[in-house]
């Protein structure tokens, strides 16, 4: 009795396993499946009705650690930090979003969005609890005219491309993904190069592949070098903000070709985004 | 676990709630900078509860669901997952867990478990040209610790939803002596 319990036990968990790797093998370098695109359909309203329900949960969790945070910083903090804490929470919850909200308008009317790209904003609604990958879901997918490879941007600049989408919703890898590289420039030198992760560190891209012979210095900005050919161009459109240069140190540029830069979007931070839909792709 | 039509649904309620909670809830809070995963805790108690098969099997589906809704190609949380869940079965059926430290500690260990297992996933699938920062190794031992304070609460949560289905439960309130009056 006892043989035949451990025998159906190693046989199903023998199929769980051969189980897990067939879906790996059948689904990996396939955007999404029929099976995915049905169950993010059905799971699509309930995520995004529990994400506006545990927003003040969320915002109030965060404001906890931003003040503990912030406890540890000068002194000229205390005075923000009090106007902070007087704030409702639900009142700073619809302050933020008013804020983004405006930010994303104002990229949009400073011409950083080229023309022939049609914005379609979007919540994030989940978030990948796993560190080394940096994806986010959002509530908008091909119902909304989101494809594949659309560059996506908050009020800061450039955040990511949708690699994957549904039919209500979409999945962005963030520039701090491994699998990210975004071909860019620095401004105003005009010295360009590829735009890849330090995984596990958001704070944190390389910009490698740089012309060593060129100096480049803190500070300066980073923006998509959006370059095309004849048959082929990049997916982003150029000059969107994606960071600034932190550490450019001569040894690092001649022996690596390669400096740090700091994104200007907070990829921690995600709520609302802007997806460019319908530019020209080679 | 003695598994009626009544836990199933239990379970398969615990699961999703346990998913949706975690993508819309814990990977967009931060404390110390690091959000907490609670899907691993979560599994490691069904696991403990219900021993290796029910461990794997929800592993399985709480993994297939969590790729499924992030839309990235299925079968590596699912693989990672259902480990988890097998790993605290077996413990549980070949020790037997007296101190309340056991579901806790486990969960930090089997997340820490879990955190490495998705890299190897991720490795496997082409993480190999990508510089890794050290904040990866501070990320996946804060989690761990989280796993830790959350694992508590967790098992015993799980432990009083799952009652009926448990077929040995140690908290169980003993009958105390009726007194005889007179004697």
């Amino acid at each position: 009795m006892y043989r035949k319990q451990v025998r159906r036990r190693r046989a199903v968990l023998a199929l769980l396993v051969v189980g897990s790797f067939a879906l790996l093998t059948i689904t990996y370098g396939r955007g999404s499946d029929g099976f995915q695109r049905s169950v993010s359909a059905v799971f699509s309203p309930v995520q995004s009705v529990a994400d506006r329900a545990l927003k003040p949960a969320r915002d109030l969790v965060n404001w906890f650690d931003d003040t503990f945070d912030a406890r540890g910083q000068n002194e000229k903090l205390h005075t923000e930090l009090e106007t902070v804490r007087a704030q409702a929470v639900g009142a700073q919850a619809a302050l933020a979003e008013n804020a983004q909200l405006r930010e994303l308008v104002g990229l949009d009317k400073s011409g950083a969005i080229p023309s022939g790209y049609d914005p379609v904003t979007a919540r994030v609604i989940a978030r990948s609890p796993i560190v080394w990958f940096s994806d986010v879901t959002i509530d908008a997918g091909s119902n909304d005219g989101i494809e594949v490879d659309d560059p996506v941007v908050n009020g800061d600049g450039l955040i990511g491309t949708i690699a994957a989408v549904t039919g209500g919703s979409a999945r962005v890898t963030l520039i701090s993904d491994h699998s990210s590289a975004v071909s860019a420039k620095v401004v105003p030198p005009g010295v360009q190069g590829m735009i890849k992760p330090s995984v596990g560190d958001p704070g944190d891209l390389i910009l490698d592949f740089i012309d060593s012979t060129k100096r480049v210095g803190s500070g300066q900005s980073v923006v998509t070098a959006g370059w095309r050919t004849e048959e082929l161009a990049s997916r982003f459109p150029p000059n969107l903000p994606i960071g600034e240069i932190t550490e450019a140190s001569i040894l690092e540029q001649e022996a690596q070709q390669q400096v740090h830069v700091r994104p200007f979007a907070d990829l921690r931070d995600l709520d609302l985004v802007q997806v460019l839909t319908g530019g020209s792709r080679g | 676990m003695i598994l009626t039509p009544n836990i199933l649904a239990r379970l398969v309620a615990v699961v999703l709630l346990g998913v949706l909670l975690q993508l819309s809830f814990f990977s967009q809070v931060e404390v110390f900078h690091t959000s907490p995963d609670v899907l691993p805790a979560l599994i490691v108690a069904l696991g403990l509860l219900g021993g290796s098969m029910t461990g794997a099997v929800c592993g399985f589906s709480a993994g297939i669901l969590l790729d499924c809704l992030l839309i990235v190609p299925l079968g590596g949380g699912s693989l990672v997952l259902m480990a988890c869940g097998y790993l605290a079965g077996l413990f549980r059926e070949r020790f037997v867990i007296q101190s309340p430290l056991v579901a806790p500690l486990l969960c930090m260990i089997l997340t820490l478990f879990a955190e490495l297992g998705f890299g190897a996933v991720e490795l496997m699938l082409g993480l190999d040209d990508s510089t890794v920062s050290a904040l990866v190794v501070r990320d996946i031992l804060v989690k761990s610790a989280f796993a830790f304070v959350l694992g508590w609460p967790i098992y015993l949560g799980l432990r009083r939803l799952l009652r009926p289905a448990l077929v040995e439960d140690p908290a169980a309130p003993r009958r105390s002596r009726p007194t005889v009056l007179g004697a």
